[in-house]
């Protein structure tokens, strides 16, 4: 028993495991990357939270997901022992940043793949077509109002900016006031609307996209922190370098 | 494009002496700012604008390493001709001339891109590195050619959570199952892979300067390759 136990730690401690396992996650995405064009099943892929899809669809176009999600289980497992192991075993050394640097990278992609993971619980995306007047109901007590919309375009017709006036009810009460606009989408309840297209003639009409995407702010969290020790990783090397 | 057509020939003449590379270089960036007066923008949409980036990333960044190579002429020689290979595909690529739609019109978006094609420059610069390694077996070119890939490897990864915070702003998700987005995270995890595998030592030498290679072509297929023949987000 102690052996295996041994044996199973020896596996998550190992740098030869995160190189193997990237490499078999990089075979898993590059079968899907030829599976999913070809495959109208991928079509519907946005329509609803990833894990309610994945279960939806079968196995034959959707194994290389699963064997993606098990291999980066065990990635999340590995960069846990391995980043725990390498600030034990070298908490006692001078240059504490340069030790401490690559564990914030990792923590960073941990955030990432945690963010990847809410979303894909919780995550959702509706569309809906609407003209000025109507009203989109976003939940069961919320619904948003298409205030105004308002397109302008070029002389030869290309579309220079837009923007649209909306309100939200909550049980038939006005709640807030927004606008959206190009890379501005309006934010409310965990709710992320933006224009997905839009028509002017022969009445002006919106495409909306209503999203929920629980995993944003901890994207947001992991990318700066990724960020962050990359960027002191190679400030700290060059550092190092010159001496 | 007279300019982008002598800032090829002078790349031609770099292969033969170093400081023409500089005044191709010269002349590709002046081309580059003339296209952005032009367009009122930073020409940096469709195949056109990019590889004519690319080219000079690849003249531009090869400069440092050069000097840190103490001017070696064969590294020279590939960074030249490869710039001068980009710049051609540039000559023949359409462009891009019709106003952005206002959803590209954003910090994130012109950041994304630009971040971008300055890491692939520098895998292109540690493919180069790769080659010369393998073809001289000489170990020294090691360092060089990881600096390049770890900054690549930084500028590439900023690329990619730019290009999220845009992707959230814009379509309200920051992540989107599409051809593209599956070759990009290949990419980053090709080289991921990479810098992990530099600290065993059964990687060390030729399996690394393979992987070097590899990389670029990765690279090019999720740049071109995706964009020309798969449906998303991305294409020309």
């Amino acid at each position: 028993m102690r052996t295996l136990i041994r044996h199973i730690t020896g596996f998550f401690f190992s740098l030869n495991t995160t190189i193997w396992f990237t490499a078999l996650l990089i075979a898993a995405f590059l079968a899907g990357a030829f599976i999913m064009p070809g495959r109208k099943e991928f079509e519907s892929i946005h329509s609803a939270s990833f894990f309610q899809w994945l279960i939806e669809q079968p196995l034959t176009v959707t194994w290389w997901l699963w064997l993606s999600i098990a291999i980066l289980s065990i990635i999340v497992i590995n960069t846990l022992f391995c980043s725990i192991e390498s600030v034990i075993k070298k908490r006692k050394v001078t240059q504490w940043l340069l030790l401490i640097s690559p564990q914030i990278i990792h923590v960073g992609f941990l955030f990432i793949l945690l963010a990847h993971l809410l979303s894909s619980i919780g995550g959702s995306q509706q569309m809906a077509a609407a003209g000025e007047g109507t009203f989109l109901k976003i939940s069961e007590n919320n619904s948003v109002l298409i205030k105004d919309i308002n397109i302008q375009l070029s002389p030869d017709g290309y579309v220079n900016d837009w923007a649209v006036k909306i309100e939200y009810y909550l049980n038939n009460d006005m709640v807030k006031e927004d606008r959206i606009a190009p890379n501005s989408p309006s934010l409310y309840e965990g709710f992320n609307i933006n224009l997905k297209d839009m028509r002017v003639v022969p009445t002006e009409a919106v495409l909306l996209q209503i999203n929920r995407e629980p995993g944003a702010v901890w994207a947001l969290t992991g990318g700066i922190l990724f960020m962050a020790g990359i960027v002191m990783l190679i400030a700290l090397k060059i550092k190092t370098e010159k001496r | 494009m007279l300019l982008l057509i002598l800032s090829f020939a002078f790349y031609l003449f770099a292969l033969w002496k170093r400081p023409f590379l500089y005044i191709g270089l010269a002349i590709q960036t002046a081309y580059i700012i003339s296209r952005g007066i032009d367009l009122g923008r930073l020409p940096l949409v469709g195949p056109h604008d990019t590889v004519t980036f690319l080219a000079a990333s690849i003249a531009a960044f090869s400069i440092p390493f050069a000097t840190a190579l103490k001017e070696r002429i064969q590294f020279q020689r590939l960074t030249a001709g490869t710039a001068a290979i980009f710049t051609v595909i540039a000559l023949i690529s359409k462009q891009h001339n019709s106003p952005l739609p206002p959803v590209l019109k954003t910090f994130w978006f012109e950041t994304h891109v630009v971040l971008a094609f300055l890491s692939y420059a520098l895998f292109g610069i540690a493919a180069i590195l790769a080659y010369l390694h393998l073809k001289e077996e000489n170990t020294y070119l090691e360092g060089p050619r990881y600096r390049a890939i770890l900054i690549g490897y930084c500028l590439f990864t900023m690329s990619m959570i730019f290009g999220g915070i845009w992707a959230y702003l814009a379509w309200g998700t920051y992540w989107l199952w599409t051809p593209k987005e599956l070759w990009t995270s290949i990419l980053w995890l090709f080289y991921t892979l990479y810098l992990h595998a530099q600290f065993k030592q059964w990687w060390t030498g030729k399996p690394l300067a393979i992987l070097g290679i590899a990389g670029f072509a990765v690279v090019m297929f999720t740049y071109l390759g995706v964009s020309l023949l798969m449906k998303s987000s991305h294409s020309f």
